[in-house]
């Protein structure tokens, strides 16, 4: 069964002056999926949603969403879709239930206000003004609003930025809730672990281009199929680091810890532990992981995610 | 002392930059200024009106005599009536005066409230003297008001100017505490710079110097446009001058201090000084004269530091006399409020902005 | 429709819950309206205004029955108090008994000078002789005068002085009357015509006043309410969260601006209702032409508010423009005071003014006022600026912040 990509992107391009936010990026998002734009910041992820979400005018390309060819996203594809915008506000001197009804009106719709705000978990705070609420409720009452109008298509803005990591539990699990209700989520983030835990398909961004696109697991293996050993240690005398390459395909030190890539894992610890023992260097933090987003990028660009 | 020094000079680059701060202090007082001026100037002013008039009647050389030494109206002759009441009503004329033989019948417009009042007398003069000389005879006895004030006073606008100083003052102080120190505090500024060791007094005194140097500036240009816009005078006492806007600056700081240190929140501050600032110059008898009000409005508007501001202003520019010994107390009060304040101040600086 | 409702609603709500914005919107203009018909209300009504003035009778020699002994007379009983309890019109001060005369007016004078006192009555020295002299010559020459000793630039010692005139000249007519020489059957008929077409009394000033603080408010709440919270919104973000739902941007003016009218009844209300039964206000509103014109100043205010928010490219940007028009507008327009006479530039201003005309119209449409400028240029320059601000707002509105 073939199924109609939800939205489909081609070619779209975003200038300001002579700054290229979005260089001619194409994508399309399979219904029922997590679909990632991951990037550092400045890439072009939230002018690329911005534009899909219908505030900002691409300068070309174009956009189908639900198999409608557009120009530019229109009311009726809006009321389709939910947004959950990077940075934004609510009337302070509303209470939260207030909120809801308000946007829900935008939709021609009538909930019930109340289930909405449990499902956030603000059913509590229904009687309580914005400007009383934790960052935590505000995002969580912006996902409420985000979802009043029962969208197909889901857009999260650097969902989790700012959030303590319990709140950023919470947002995981109600995306993982909105995937298995059938919803389409687009997604954008400059947490890699983000992007692993929850995407079904990830589309890396950097500098308005798309450099690599597809699941977690097809992005690592074909572009970095390397283990990585890591290890901590401050300094190393310049004769024991040399020394350190041989034993491996390539060594780099980063903020004080040693990351060593190798296709063959038992070879590099057998040198690694000898190297250890002859320049007298301990290994701290010992530790092998499988290569990550974070190594994808660094790959491709030389450059962190994080900077 | 150098941090004094560098404080004091960012201090300076703010104020400047911040033109918002600038508008108010220096700008406001003299749109106020501009405006009152030529307002107040056209309130009642009868010899700068326009008077109808007919006469139907003998004695008319007469009326005109009288009318003639009650004042320099313009007057216009009509021939009917009927005119003349349609120009009063289209104020064609301001009022208007119609003798018929037997009755001197005044005509005004029942819309101009604030005015007919002034025509009012004008017309009842004119018909007493009228009267009188009709007969051949002139008052038995005269009135003669001779001004004992201080100095040319050119009326209750020499009294408007230096309260509206005294706002500009009040104003400059106020906010300095209220609104830019309270900013400070609700943007963290302070927080980075008192967890340097920096001293609270340094801030505090370079935020003062700069508003003492706007409070002089703001009034003085005021003082001078007002001079000579309206030919004004005054007899200014500079070394009062200079000690009463010294220490009222200082005062009114004092004061900005108890309104930061009782909101909750300190961005509220600027907004309940706002508040008083504009209750305080209806009360103060700014706009108008005090002695207008209720007794309980004046009582309460002694209680007002504006009130005070603006006697001792009047006072330093010559315009109302004040017994010295009033004077040096005022001052001393609002220095003495500062003094005692200042230091409470220092700890409001210095205490973390509560979550 | 539910949508442009809530948003309404939601514009009232917030203006409500936000103290700041009551205060303005609210407790200002009420404030405003005390004060002012507290004042004003009273000027021409001399029954509670009271003044301390002294009294020098320097004709020592005079008879006690006599002219200068006359006057002294009239002002001791001008400051005695009343049986009916009313306060009486002076407070009288006079020197003691061992007090030289030089010394108590060295004295007064600077009471008077301090604002301590607002007239001094100085009797001259053999006024008797000369008032009788003058009161019996065949030719009355010019008459002897008594001093008052005043200050110019004091409001109540310039009314004092007024009134000590007005008395005086009652008091020439009884004498002339008495000594048989003013004949007052031949004295002329005197008679106020108040004119216009409903002028059957003269306006109170609270009538007056009452349309133009309901039109301040007004004013105000389009001056300062609309900008701030399109512009505060907007730069908060408030407004681009409606941007990415279903919500066109045209249906939220619509809420915006019903929820802003509202607030313009709401105003209305409370003002009416306390100039009608705090201040005795007669004037009525339930007029078509009226009604009309309180609705076209809600609507041209609103507008000039949009225009506004369309100048300005910050929140406090707009704020800052706000008042600087503020005060001109409010005063250069007839308002409060009268506009007779100002400068060229000045004037101009006030003629451009939308608030000149309003005032204009709504004071003539409650029959306070008669109306000088023609009712189709009350209704034309207001309309002209709705259209202004409308067209402005429509292309430099901006609903979203700039990158």
């Amino acid at each position: 069964m073939t199924q109609q990509a939800v939205l489909r992107v081609t070619e779209l391009t975003k200038h300001y002056g002579d700054v290229r936010a979005v260089d001619g990026i194409s994508f399309s998002v399979e219904p029922a999926t997590v679909f990632t734009l991951l990037g550092p910041n400045g890439a072009g992820k939230t002018t690329t949603l911005e534009i899909l979400e219908g505030i900002r005018e691409p300068d070309s390309g174009e956009i189908e969403a639900f198999g409608q060819r557009l120009r530019r996203v229109d009311r009726a594809t809006k009321a389709r879709m939910g947004v959950l915008l990077q940075e934004g506000n609510f009337e302070a001197h509303l209470k939260a239930k207030e909120v809801v009804a308000l946007f829900a009106s935008f939709f021609g719709r009538s909930v019930s206000v109340p289930e909405i705000l449990d499902r956030v978990a603000l059913g509590e705070k229904a009687n309580a003004l914005v400007k009383t609420l934790s960052g935590g409720q505000k995002q969580r009452l912006a996902v409420a609003v985000a979802l009043v109008n029962d969208p197909e298509l889901v857009f999260l803005d650097e969902p989790t930025t700012g959030l303590d990591p319990q709140a950023r539990r919470n947002m995981w699990s109600i995306v993982e809730g909105l995937k298995e209700r059938g919803k389409t989520l687009i997604l954008t983030t400059h947490y890699m672990e983000e992007a692993q835990a929850l995407s079904d398909w990830v589309c890396i961004m950097d500098h308005g281009k798309l450099i690599a696109e597809g699941t977690t697991r097809q992005l690592t293996a074909d572009l970095a199929q390397n283990t990585r050993v890591e290890f901590r240690a401050e300094s190393l005398p310049d004769v024991a680091r040399s020394a350190l390459e041989a034993c491996c395909l390539g060594a780099r030190a980063e903020d004080g810890t040693i990351v060593l890539e190798t296709a063959d894992l038992p070879r590099t610890m057998q040198a690694l532990l000898e190297w250890s023992r002859k320049h007298d260097v301990p290994l701290h933090q010992l530790g092998v992981r499988q290569p990550d987003l974070e190594d994808v990028f660094l790959s491709l660009t030389g450059r962190r995610l994080r900077e | 002392m150098s941090a004094f020094v560098h404080l004091l000079l960012a201090e300076f680059r703010i104020l400047r930059r911040s033109w918002l701060a600038l508008f108010f202090t220096l700008i406001f007082p003299l749109i106020f200024i501009v405006i009152f001026g030529f307002l107040f100037g056209g309130i009642g002013e009868v010899d700068r009106s326009r008077m109808g008039l007919v006469i139907s009647g003998p004695d008319g050389e007469l009326l005109e005599s009288v009318i003639g030494d009650a004042g320099t109206m313009e007057i216009v002759r009509y021939e009917a009536v009927e005119d003349l009441s349609t120009d009063v009503g289209e104020r064609v004329v301001d009022f208007g005066l119609a003798w018929d033989g037997s009755t001197l019948r005044s005509f005004l417009d029942p819309s101009r409230v604030q005015e007919n009042f002034a025509f009012q007398q004008v017309v009842e003069g004119m018909q007493d003297d009228f009267d009188l000389r009709r007969q051949g005879l002139t008052n038995p006895i005269g009135v003669e008001a001779v001004h004992v004030g201080p100095s040319d006073a050119a009326g209750w606008f020499n009294l408007v100017v230096p309260g509206i100083l005294a706002f500009s003052i009040l104003s400059t102080g106020l906010f300095a505490v209220s609104g830019h120190l309270t900013e400070m505090k609700e943007r963290h500024t302070l927080d980075r710079m008192i967890v340097t060791p920096m001293r609270p007094v340094a801030l505090l005194a370079a935020i003062a110097s700069v508003r003492l140097v706007l409070a002089f500036v703001s009034t003085l240009i005021t003082l001078f446009v007002a001079i000579a816009l309206f030919d004004l005078s005054f007899d200014v006492s500079w070394p009062r001058y200079a000690v009463f806007v010294a220490c009222s600056t200082l005062g009114t700081m004092g004061l900005g201090t108890c309104i930061a240190l009782l909101v909750r929140r300190p961005s509220s501050a600027s907004n309940i000084a706002n508040a008083l600032a504009m209750v305080m110059m209806f009360l103060a008898g700014i706009y108008f004269p005090a002695e207008f009000m209720p007794r309980f409005l004046q009582v309460l508007g002694q209680w007002l530091p504006l009130t005070h501001m603006a006697n001792a202003m009047r006072y330093v520019t010559g315009v109302l006399d004040m017994s010295a010994a009033r004077f040096w107390t005022t001052s001393a009060a609002f220095l003495g409020i500062a003094v005692v304040l200042f230091p409470i101040l220092g700890r409001y600086v210095v205490r973390p902005l509560r979550r | 429709m539910t949508d442009i409702l809530l948003l309404a609603r939601t514009h009232v709500v917030t203006a409500l819950r936000e103290r700041v914005t009551l205060f303005w919107f609210l407790v200002f203009p009420i404030f405003l309206l005390t004060i002012l018909a507290l004042i004003f209300g009273r000027i021409g009504e001399e029954s509670e205004i009271h003044f301390d003035i002294a009294l020098v009778n320097r004709d020592v020699g005079a008879p006690a029955d006599g002219f200068s002994a006359r006057i002294a007379s009239i002002f001791v009983e001008m400051s005695t108090a009343k049986e009916s309890g009313e306060r009486p019109l002076f407070s009288l001060h006079a020197p003691s008994l061992d007090e030289s005369h030089d010394d108590f007016l060295a004295r007064e004078e600077q009471a008077l000078r301090r604002g301590e006192l607002a007239a001094i009555v100085v009797i001259p020295e053999g006024f008797h002789e000369a008032v009788l002299a003058t009161a019996m010559a065949p030719i009355m020459p010019d008459p002897p005068s008594f001093e008052v000793l005043m200050s110019e630039s004091d409001v109540a010692s310039e009314m004092a002085a007024g009134i000590i005139e007005q008395i005086i000249v009652e008091v020439d007519r009884e004498i002339l009357v008495q000594m048989g020489r003013f004949d007052e059957s031949a004295a002329i008929g005197r008679a106020q015509v108040w004119v216009g077409e409903d002028a059957a009394d003269e306006v109170r000033y609270v009538d007056f006043l009452l349309p133009g603080v309901i039109l301040m408010g007004f004013f105000t709440n389009g001056l300062f309410g609309v900008p701030g919270a399109i512009l505060f919104n907007r730069d908060r973000k408030v407004l681009r969260r409606y941007w990415v739902t279903a919500l066109p941007v045209g249906r939220y003016l619509v809420g915006f601006s019903l929820g802003h009218l509202a607030l313009c009844v709401m105003q209305f209300v409370l003002l009416y209702l306390l100039g009608r039964f705090a201040f005795g206000a007669r004037v009525s509103f339930a007029r078509l032409d009226a009604a009309l014109l309180l609705v076209l100043s809600a609507v041209t205010f609103m507008a000039f508010g949009f225009l506004i928010a369309s100048l300005a490219r910050t929140a406090n940007a707009g704020m800052a423009i706000a008042n600087v028009l503020n005060m001109p507008m409010m005063f250069l327009s007839g308002l409060f005071f009268p506009t007779g006479g100002l400068p060229t530039f000045l004037a101009v201003f006030a003629a451009v003014n939308p608030v000149t005309y309003l005032v204009e119209g709504l004071r003539t449409s409650v029959g306070v006022q008669t109306a000088s400028t023609s009712p189709i240029l009350l209704l034309a320059v207001p309309l002209g600026w709705i259209a202004l601000s409308a067209a402005v707002a429509s292309r430099r509105l901006r609903w979203d912040v700039a990158r």
